[in-house]
């Protein structure tokens, strides 16, 4: 209490360069309370309550929560993003591990840099380009996959158009989008690693597999677990894909939580249930980041 | 030829080091292969992309036609210049407010300091979407929808960009701080004189990777804005997309006009932004 008074008043010139201090990083505590936390707050608030159009205000306690999650197109928007999820984390995890690996091993720098930017440009395109030309390119009639996919003779498929197979199509966009950030995270970290391990274990007569079992796997072990994170979270959320390309179809096929969520709110305007969502979304993201850092965050050992 | 057992381990060496490269390659391609189609599609008549079978190559090279469509549909041009507008004052407002903060949090002993540094950095694990519904009623409330006002607000500061200047004004020694001191400048003229000049490479990096992701920004753009003339350029897109019929020769025509000015900055400033990146990364 004693400090915070001085904080206000200052008394000396030790206690005027803790208000300096404070008032440094006031701007952005004010910034993220009004944008993150009261909204989430409030987030909660609006999930708990019935709100009618005048402002009134009813407790409805657990009321909507039962609403919302007894209904089936909540669990099947919840099914899709699980799926959707399943299939592109790992193999953006895996793939950007193994380009990050190459990459690495190519020793002409000036070929490195030009193989790994080509790498990376996907991650500068809004999501909502890159969803729309790869629409393009999965067009069931005049797009490019199934035009390339006739020389191995394959018959035309229906991609995005299709029931089973919207979801690896989409999927397939995640994964060419968030491969570049991967690369960059997993290059990163590979520069690091000491090259004295790898000299010690030539001596040893470890050959590549063990040295990548032994070596390069262990102190990557940081930055896959937080890749796999990072991905899952991005994944979680996916809209922008979904909602320039298929709007959640064909037949609810590519129903996201989050277009779902989008849809409750902005279409149908009921705050009340697309806040339980929101609810939802933020606790499942941080249990599951929890739960995460508490299974993988194993100490490194050599 | 005695030597040619000896050569083997060498010869297979160099042979997998041309197939790793040609595999990295043929990686790198795939993945680039759509760039190349977009801008091969945007020069490509309506006929021309409805052949069958399909021909890679476009008639004419030079048809920009599709270019002069886009902007004859669609005000593209100001869809352009609303992006610019909402993501440099992203870009400028962090660079200030994260580096007041970066100052405030690498230099100074305050009451509640590690408190509120934790505060911010647990912001990481709430997800945007999950507060999008109180934020637009605040702006309703505060008359700010289909405003740039309205768009840029919760885009004005991110945890990174605080995350990034502390990291980088940790790094300045405190002697330089304490000589201004005795030379009796002020905190904030610390700050200016001090401070900023000594982080530039931080600066731009937050400037690039700012202006860059809210260059792209989707979904809060489209719950707050209403009118056709404050579209940002990634809502202007989805205009050009309909659910029966798609140009896609005036779709992809539009994809490069929205993709090209941040992919040239990508590229001519990678090095910053891989940084950046990988900074971002590693504090996440």
């Amino acid at each position: 209490m004693r400090e915070w008074y001085r904080l206000a008043f200052p008394k000396n010139y030790l206690d005027r360069r803790k208000r300096a201090g404070f008032l440094f990083v006031l701007p952005a505590l004010v910034f993220f309370a009004s944008v993150y936390l009261v909204p989430l707050a409030q987030s909660v608030m609006y999930s708990f309550y019935k709100i009618a159009p005048g402002g009134a205000r009813e407790f409805a306690g657990l009321g909507r929560y039962e609403r919302v999650l007894t209904d089936p197109t909540f669990w099947n928007a919840v099914g899709n993003t699980v799926q959707l999820l399943l299939i592109s984390v790992p193999a953006t995890v895996v793939l950007a591990l193994a380009v990050a690996l190459g990459l690495n091993r190519i020793s002409n720098l000036k070929w490195r840099n030009v193989w790994a930017s080509m790498y990376f440009l996907p991650f500068a395109t809004s999501l909502v380009a890159a969803a729309l030309i790869w629409q393009w390119i999965y067009e069931p009639v005049y797009g490019f996959l199934n035009y390339a996919l006739s020389f191995v003779g394959i018959p035309p498929q229906k991609w995005l158009q299709s029931l089973s197979q919207v979801r690896p199509a989409i999927g397939a966009i995640s994964v060419w989008v968030r491969i570049g950030f991967d690369v960059m995270i997993f290059l990163a970290a590979l520069q690091t690693i000491p090259g004295e391990y790898y000299e010690a274990a030539d001596i040893d007569g470890a050959n590549a597999l063990q040295r990548l079992r032994y070596i390069t796997l262990p102190m990557l072990n940081p930055q896959i677990v937080m890749v796999c994170i990072l991905e899952l979270i991005f994944n979680f959320k996916i809209f922008d894909q979904v909602y320039a390309t298929t709007q959640g179809g064909p037949g609810g096929a590519s129903q996201t939580i989050i277009m779902l969520l989008y849809d409750t709110a902005f279409k149908f305007f009921r705050f009340g249930d697309a806040s339980v969502m929101a609810v939802f979304v933020f606790v499942t993201l941080m249990a599951v980041t929890l739960l995460q850092w508490r299974i993988f965050r194993k100490p490194i050992q050599y | 030829m005695a030597n040619l057992p000896q050569a083997y381990p060498v010869l297979r060496r160099v042979g997998f080091r041309w197939a790793l490269t040609l595999a990295i390659a043929c990686g790198a391609l795939l993945i680039f292969f759509p760039f190349f189609w977009m801008a091969v599609t945007s020069l490509k008549t309506a006929p021309e992309i409805q052949r069958v079978p399909l021909q890679i190559a476009p008639d004419n090279w030079l048809n920009f036609s599709n270019y002069i469509e886009v902007f004859r549909r669609e005000p593209f041009w100001r869809y352009l210049l609303n992006s610019a507008i909402v993501a440099s004052v992203a870009a400028v407002s962090s660079v200030v407010v994260s580096s007041l903060a970066g100052f405030g949090f690498a230099k100074y002993q305050f009451p509640g300091r590690d408190v509120f540094f934790l505060a911010i950095v647990g912001i990481l694990m709430v997800p945007f979407q999950s507060v999008v519904v109180p934020l637009y009623v605040w702006i309703n409330d505060l008359g700010l929808l289909d405003t740039y006002a309205g768009i840029v607000a919760p885009d004005l500061v991110s945890v990174f960009g605080v995350f990034l200047m502390r990291q980088a004004i940790e790094t300045i020694p405190n002697d330089y701080i304490d000589a201004a001191r005795i030379d009796g400048a002020s905190e904030l003229r610390i700050f200016f004189l001090v401070i900023l000049p000594s982080v530039k490479p931080a600066i731009a990096t937050l400037l690039i990777i700012k202006f860059m992701w809210s260059w792209n920004e989707f979904f809060w753009p489209m719950v707050v804005t209403t009118s056709p003339q404050m579209k940002v350029v990634t809502l202007g897109l989805t205009s050009f997309t309909n659910m029966y019929f798609i140009e896609y020769n005036l779709l992809t025509a539009a994809a490069v006009l929205s993709i090209l000015p941040i992919l040239v900055i990508f590229v001519t400033l990678q090095r910053w932004v891989v940084q950046a990146v990988v900074m971002s990364g590693l504090k996440g």
